[in-house]
């Protein structure tokens, strides 16, 4: 027969009720034959699952790991940031002719002032040369899950702005 | 080492700095193997999949924000490893229940005679907690190897595995009466309760 009260009973003895909760508890055990046994069991329990030796990885295991990050890629946001440098940006000519386009779109006849997206240097560059991540390998990028896919989406947060 | 600490490596490994790594890898890797061998059953495919794991956290670091414990995202990053491996079903769940593999080392090198007071202590201890793990549902044996062997609070087992305290409480009560009641039966030398709680 079981008791609404057994299923306090794993949480009390791991310390994680209130203190009102444990007093209930408590309170019921002084009553309950039933959930005093259980109680027992499953003390017994967690303290021979103490007495286990604890599990070690192999020595190799170490090894193996940091081998394989060290011949991974590095992580794509650094890899971003890199391709973002300006130094290391050359201008293709999509690129030249995608700002020709912005600039007349721009300062052209009947402009004024640029969008509040572009109105630093900083994601005009960005947006300048965005054909460099657009029309980019993505083997070279490492981009070989939707996860990553997903990043790419979202690049104006690798590159911190809101 | 604290947690902030753990943090500021991380960002560090995501800016680029492969030596941030080895730091966080050496304070973190007994605890996912561990959890990673509980979970399967089996040192070997615990091994490869906490290379997975480390690997992802590694490819992934910059999807890290510090709003989020660095322990509590690695556990999340681990635990959905394996669960979904074994729903993929890449791994069977094999416990030592069925005996280590030929040549595999005891998991246990300490003799009975030096411990004449634990009579469950060793294999054949592991054995019997094998056959109560396997009895359990993924997500029992997940919050139940985190509660158990990693010594997380409940409040933070709810944040890896994404659910409630309350589901968490519950999950981690069904799992301990399942293990208790077939270490109970093992203890006594009847076969171990494979059913249920």
């Amino acid at each position: 027969m079981s008791c609404e009260m057994e299923t306090e009973l794993t949480a009390y003895l791991d310390g994680e009720l209130t203190p009102a909760d444990a007093a209930s508890v408590r309170a019921h055990l002084a009553g309950c034959e039933h959930c005093r046994a259980t109680e027992a069991l499953l003390r017994q329990a967690v303290a021979t699952l103490r007495i286990l030796p604890d599990y070690e990885p192999s020595a190799a295991f170490r090894r193996r790991v940091l081998g394989r990050v060290e011949a991974a890629p590095l992580p794509l946001r650094a890899r971003l940031a890199d391709a973002f440098r300006p130094a290391l940006l050359v201008p293709s000519a999509a690129g030249l002719l995608a700002a020709s386009v912005v600039a007349v779109l721009l300062w052209g006849p009947g402009r004024t002032a640029l969008p509040p997206e572009l109105s630093d240097g900083e994601a005009l560059g960005v947006a300048l040369h965005y054909d460099v991540v657009a029309d980019a390998d993505y083997d070279l990028l490492g981009l070989d899950s939707p996860d990553d896919l997903e990043v790419v989406e979202h690049l104006q947060e690798l590159e911190g702005r809101p | 080492m604290d947690t902030d600490a753990d943090a500021e490596l991380m960002l560090r490994v995501a800016r680029g700095d492969r030596s941030a790594f080895t730091p966080l890898f050496d304070r973190h890797h007994r605890g996912v193997a561990r959890f990673a061998f509980r979970f399967v059953g089996d040192r070997a495919r615990a091994e490869e999949l906490a290379q997975d794991i480390f690997v992802k956290l590694y490819r992934n670091a910059g999807r890290y924000r510090p709003s989020a414990r660095f322990k509590t995202f690695l556990y999340r990053v681990a635990a959905n490893h394996c669960l979904n491996e074994v729903r993929r079903g890449e791994y069977r769940v094999k416990h030592l229940s069925e005996g280590p593999e030929e040549g595999e080392p005891l998991e246990t090198p300490a003799p009975e005679a030096e411990r004449p007071d634990a009579h469950l202590a060793g294999r054949e201890l592991e054995s019997a907690l094998g056959i109560a793990l396997r009895s359990l549902s993924d997500r029992e044996r997940a919050a139940f190897t985190l509660a158990r062997f990693e010594g997380m609070a409940y409040r933070e087992i709810a944040e890896v595995l994404e659910a409630s305290e309350a589901a968490v409480k519950s999950l981690i009560h069904r799992a301990t009466l399942t293990v208790a009641r077939s270490l109970e039966a093992f203890q006594a030398g009847a076969e171990p309760l494979r059913s249920r709680a």
